[in-house]
């Protein structure tokens, strides 16, 4: 009877194992050795930088005694958990990765201006890294991210699929994409029903390639929304007329990012338009039924357009921020620095990075690895961002991305979807 | 013994109020707050008054959303209600192999939503999903729920239905149980017969665990989430989309923490103008039971 009171959970027992509890785990980071440095980012930025004894930060985390940690999540997820870090009186996060259509003048405010820290301790070569990149960093006169990784969008297609239809090669034109679309809407040899191309209908990538592709686009850099209506109309036209003619899969409206990749890797459709940093993951033996035979060239622009028109393809580039209200920043600029390094760029490409510095692809440690190294650095050239980065940018992607869904889902005419956007993306513009 | 005054033991109740205050009260509060504001990230709220709700009330994405939410609940609530009480009363009236089946039907519940939307999602993929092959193998139509919205709607309320089907089951099925079997012996001699049975002794005593099971479905599933976003995020053309897809749209991809409250507020309040004929019923045989 004494035995089972003494063991008898009290309430002073539970109180005071509670509060013990407490403490011990307050203790915690006390265990801790050497000093961490926390990242937000994607977990592709933190796969690029490689592991075990090609872990390209490993010289500096030994020089520095920094234990690095990343909290990865999925593109959206991740913006939205740095902002609310950052908006936050004070965060463990140092660095966090940012996509170069989010910072708006509100949202640059909540980043450390990073030209002072680059002037007291300069990143190198820093003329290197692409100006286009680094001019979309720049808000406010204020340079708030190191532009890190850019996926460049290019044309897939499967080389055995247009062997198999009689097609010669790639086409040169958006009319023959569309013709030879078409032509590989087929059950295959290995008895797999073929769509032609296989594309998102979530992105405004898609929609936005298409409108290039005669010259127009949705809004441009300096905020003027659909410039060219013929062209976005002749685009959309297209996208409505290769869903008719089952070249686009009729799941294109449930049809998300990672789909794409499969469909391609499994012989389900002939093409697709992707980063081209996706080429290893397409032919890679261990995933994919054609490894070797998934091939990329620049997406092509319509015949229409005058000659010697560049085809302007829609590029989307990462940057590293530093949160202002992070602790160490002085320890976040010292990675910032070391990643956004030559040395560094270059081997984070060689591992499927979109390198942002002009030499890399120079280089032919990355060029023998990479065949289409030459060809993503000639997209790059004349690529730019799907739309400028401003407050109701989201809204006006979602609300764009309605009106073409309806539109190619033959629910709305194409006219009357181009009007649709023009009318309601109209007041969220800046 | 001394009766304790209710002052003296507050104490003993307050972790519980402490607990409710700051999980629920006072993030609610916050919640009302940020809906009569406008802020986003790196803005400070100002204050609108009521503009955020009439925004949200005039979009007519959020009606269309709010119509598809209250139709899928109304017709799977009460689906639910109709398939429980009838496996209920056949698990009642003695089944070979009744544990066996018993963990089948409760089985559903004991799997993530994500997994049950991933998994359904493949079979019912419109080019390649199993079932869809079947379907069409057998000549019967097929679910073209990733192009006609009214088929994404029919696919969204069956996966709700067997997600949430054992959660019925088993208060009803538990509630039939605790039935006399005195009372259907009296009802058999005095000349009733299987359905008079039911009319007459089942359902006037299943009727607090019915209106328990209808209520408490009512508000889990006008939050219904995962199955519509998983499946077709909304699509087509945000003609599947329910309210709390276009609370999410608000809060985390348009970054509207104002009209994202204001959603949230419209959908607590319309979620309980829903059930309020049940709230009712349940009111009054609380008070039935207290006299």
């Amino acid at each position: 009877m004494t035995d089972r009171t003494h063991r008898a959970l009290t309430r002073r027992r539970f109180i005071g194992s509670t509060l013990g509890s407490a403490a011990a785990l307050a203790a915690l980071p006390s265990w801790a050795q050497g000093r961490r440095l926390n990242v937000l980012s994607h977990a592709v930025h933190e796969r690029v930088l490689g592991t075990g004894e090609g872990d390209l930060m490993a010289a500096w985390k030994a020089a520095n005694g920094v234990e690095l940690v990343f909290t990865t999540f999925d593109s959206n997820p991740l913006q939205d958990r740095l902002f609310r870090e950052a908006s936050l009186p004070a965060t463990d996060f140092a660095v966090g990765y940012i996509i170069d259509n989010r910072p708006t003048s509100e949202i640059a405010k909540l980043f450390e201006p990073l030209g002072p820290l680059n002037a007291a301790a300069p990143i190198e070569d820093f003329a290197d890294i692409a100006p286009g990149l680094i001019q979309g960093m720049t808000v406010d006169g204020n340079l708030i991210g190191i532009p890190v990784r850019h996926a460049t969008q290019g044309l897939f297609y499967n080389e055995a699929l247009l062997e198999e239809a009689g097609i010669a090669g790639p086409p040169a034109t958006l009319e023959e994409l569309v013709e030879q679309a078409r032509k590989l809407t087929f059950t295959s040899a290995a008895g797999t029903p073929v769509t032609g191309m296989v594309l998102a209908s979530d992105l405004a990538v898609f929609p936005v390639m298409f409108a290039r592709a005669f010259g127009g686009d949705f809004i441009t850099g300096d905020f003027r929304l659909v410039p060219d209506r013929a062209a976005m109309e002749k685009g959309l036209a297209v996208l409505r007329g290769m869903f008719e003619a089952g070249a686009l899969p009729r799941s294109y409206a449930t049809t998300r990012n990672d789909d794409m990749v499969t469909w391609m890797q499994q012989g389900r459709a002939a093409f697709t338009v992707l980063p081209f940093a996706r080429n290893a993951q397409l032919n890679n033996p261990e995933q994919s039924a054609y490894p070797g035979r998934i091939k990329a060239i620049p997406f092509p622009g319509s015949a229409s357009l005058p000659a010697g028109t560049p085809m302007a393809s829609v590029v989307e580039a990462w940057a590293m921020v530093i949160p202002r209200n992070a602790a160490d920043k002085e320890l976040a600029w010292s990675f910032i620095r070391e990643v956004a390094s030559k040395r560094v760029t270059l081997g984070m490409a060689i591992n499927g990075n979109g390198p942002v510095r002009v030499s890399s692809y120079a280089d032919p440690a990355l060029t023998e690895r990479n065949p289409l190294a030459a060809v993503e650095a000639s997209v790059l050239a004349t690529a730019r961002g799907a739309f400028p980065p401003f407050p109701e940018a989201a809204r006006a992607q979602a609300t764009m991305l309605e009106e073409v869904q309806l539109a190619v889902l033959g629910r709305k005419s194409v006219p009357d979807a181009v009007t649709a956007i023009i009318d309601r993306v109209g007041p969220m513009m800046p | 013994m001394r009766t304790r005054r209710p002052i003296e033991l507050l104490p003993l109740v307050a972790p519980v109020h402490i607990l409710i205050i700051g999980v629920i009260v006072l993030p609610a509060l916050h919640v009302a707050w940020l809906s009569l504001s406008q802020s986003s990230f790196g803005q400070a709220p100002s204050y609108v008054g009521l503009e955020n709700y009439l925004r949200v009330l005039a979009d007519p994405a959020f009606r269309r959303a709010l119509w598809n939410t209250v139709a899928i609940v109304v017709v799977a609530v009460h689906a639910e209600l109709l398939l429980g009480l009838m496996l209920a009363l056949l698990f009642a009236s003695g089944l070979p192999f009744r544990r066996l089946l018993l963990v089948c039907t409760l089985a559903p519940y004991a799997v993530s939503e994500v997994i049950a939307v991933v998994s359904w999602r493949y079979l019912f993929d419109p080019d390649a999903g199993p079932v869809t092959q079947l379907l069409a193998a057998l000549g019967l139509p097929v679910l073209d729920w990733s192009f006609e919205p009214l088929h994404a709607m029919i696919l969204v309320a069956l996966l709700t239905i067997w997600l949430h089907l054992p959660f019925t089951f088993i208060i009803l099925y538990a509630a039939r149980l605790s039935i006399p079997v005195d009372l259907y012996e009296a009802a058999r001699i005095d000349g009733a017969r299987p359905l008079q049975a039911f009319r007459r002794v089942t359902l006037p005593l299943l009727g607090p665990a019915i209106v328990v099971a209808l209520l408490f479905r009512y508000i889990f599933a006008f939050r219904i989430f995962s199955e519509v976003w998983l499946l077709t995020g909304g699509g087509p053309a945000r003609t599947t989309e329910v309210v709390a897809v276009y609370l999410y749209r608000e809060g985390f991809s348009f970054n509207a923490f104002g009209t994202a409250a204001a959603t949230a507020w419209i959908m607590v309040l319309a979620s309980l103008v829903l059930a309020a004929g049940y709230v009712a019923l349940l009111r009054r045989q609380v008070n039935a039971h207290a006299h």
